[in-house]
């Protein structure tokens, strides 16, 4: 009796599944990774890798871009801007000989002036038209920061003027 | 030497950061097209820099050193956890002070373009990984799988980088680390910047020691459970 007891107590015992739990929440964690990226890419990368057409391509590619909602990005004209009552008018322009008159529904941004880039939401009028409607401008400011006003005058006590 | 800078570092943090705000909202001038909305300028990047470059980067390398059997330890197992830990933090806080800029900036609180978009992955990247070490029991099968994943999904970083460069994009290119090597950042503004890269860079180290330390005790308590449920069941006579 005392032998079989010994015997059972040296028996090999089976580990606990520790390390196959931890791989099948790892497998779990991998999965829950790829659904988050899968559906984050979807909203960003893969529907728009490159996130605007420029005015000379958008005018490159009227014929299949018809009155497809696309956003447009482009140069302010100077003295092309009107404000109405539902928001602004002006006129993009691409590469200096491209030019595409706009109409916007809503407020535009702070940063919204002449000689801006912008990106404008929305679509072309008709399927032969050069008038785009847009439902939101954004703003593309460039990467440069320079103080406003760099040549002000400073007076003796060094205030400025 | 060493006592000595640890002593400093967050006197020297501290000194930074302020001297990064008092300058930033006080004595920089306004941006001749953002005005005074530029100065998140002092901000937004420093937190960037430190959120894909020196807290991922750090994850990143410590997890290298984790894998080659020469510099194996738990040691740096430790420092990628909680480098990764500060990660979030500041991948959190990139998008969040970017957010503030781009709503009056840009016009919208977010653009699902090629920089946001890989970013908010990035910090899907960081949480997937701690999600990673509470899944895995064994330390050392969770300390390998934690490197491995750190170092594959690092190549996001690079991806980060370059998507201004390589994409049309609604955020704009770089201001200092140009692909031609000039800066876009003039004047008192652009050394107020690089107080701020510092002063972050610093408070990334500053969090990274006591997130460390906090580890260590966390390792030791449990070390000595193990020791008291041992010397428990001796005295039990198991």
């Amino acid at each position: 009796m005392a032998d079989v007891e010994v015997e059972s107590a040296l028996t090999p015992v089976d580990p606990p599944a520790s390390k196959s739990r931890s791989t099948w929440r790892s497998i779990g964690v991998i999965v829950v990774l790829i659904g988050v990226v899968v559906v984050l890419l979807s909203q960003g990368l893969l529907s728009s890798l490159n996130y605007f057409e420029t005015v000379d391509q958008a005018l490159g590619q009227r014929t299949s871009l018809g009155t497809k909602v696309i956003r447009l990005e482009g140069v302010v004209e100077p003295g092309t801007i009107s404000r109405t009552n539902s928001g602004a008018s002006f006129t993009l322009t691409g590469s200096g000989t491209h030019h595409v008159f706009v109409t916007a529904q809503g407020s535009p941004p702070q940063l919204f002036q002449a000689n801006i880039p912008v990106v404008v939401v929305g679509h072309f009028v008709s399927t032969t038209s050069l008038s785009f409607a847009g439902t939101q401008i954004m703003v593309k400011h460039s990467s440069s920061y320079i103080a406003a006003h760099p040549n002000r005058v400073k007076a003796p006590n060094g205030t400025s003027r | 030497m060493i006592m000595l800078s640890r002593r400093l570092l967050g006197p020297v943090t501290l000194l930074l950061l302020a001297l990064t705000f008092w300058l930033g909202l006080w004595i920089t001038p306004p941006d001749a097209v953002q005005g005074n909305l530029v100065r998140l300028l002092y901000v937004h990047p420093p937190i960037a820099w430190v959120a894909l470059y020196v807290s991922f980067g750090t994850a990143t390398i410590a997890s290298c050193l984790y894998l080659w059997k020469r510099t194996r330890s738990d040691v740096m197992d430790r420092i990628a956890h909680c480098a990764m830990e500060v990660s979030v933090v500041f991948i959190a806080l990139t998008l969040i002070t970017g957010s503030i800029w781009g709503r009056p900036t840009w016009g919208v609180w977010w653009a699902w373009d090629a920089r946001l978009t890989s970013t908010a992955i990035l910090g899907v990247f960081a949480l997937a990984y701690l999600a990673l070490r509470r899944a895995n029991d064994d330390p050392t099968l969770r300390a390998r799988r934690s490197a491995v994943f750190a170092i594959l999904t690092a190549i996001n970083v690079p991806i980060i980088h370059f998507s201004v460069q390589w994409w049309k994009t609604l955020h704009q290119g770089a201001s200092v680390l140009t692909s031609n090597g000039t800066l876009n950042v003039h004047g008192s503004m652009l050394w107020t910047m690089l107080i701020g890269f510092v002063g972050f860079t610093l408070l990334f180290f500053w969090l990274l020691r006591y997130r460390y330390r906090l580890e260590v005790k966390r390792d030791l308590k449990v070390a000595d459970a193990v020791v008291e449920a041992l010397a428990l069941r001796r005295r039990e006579g198991v």
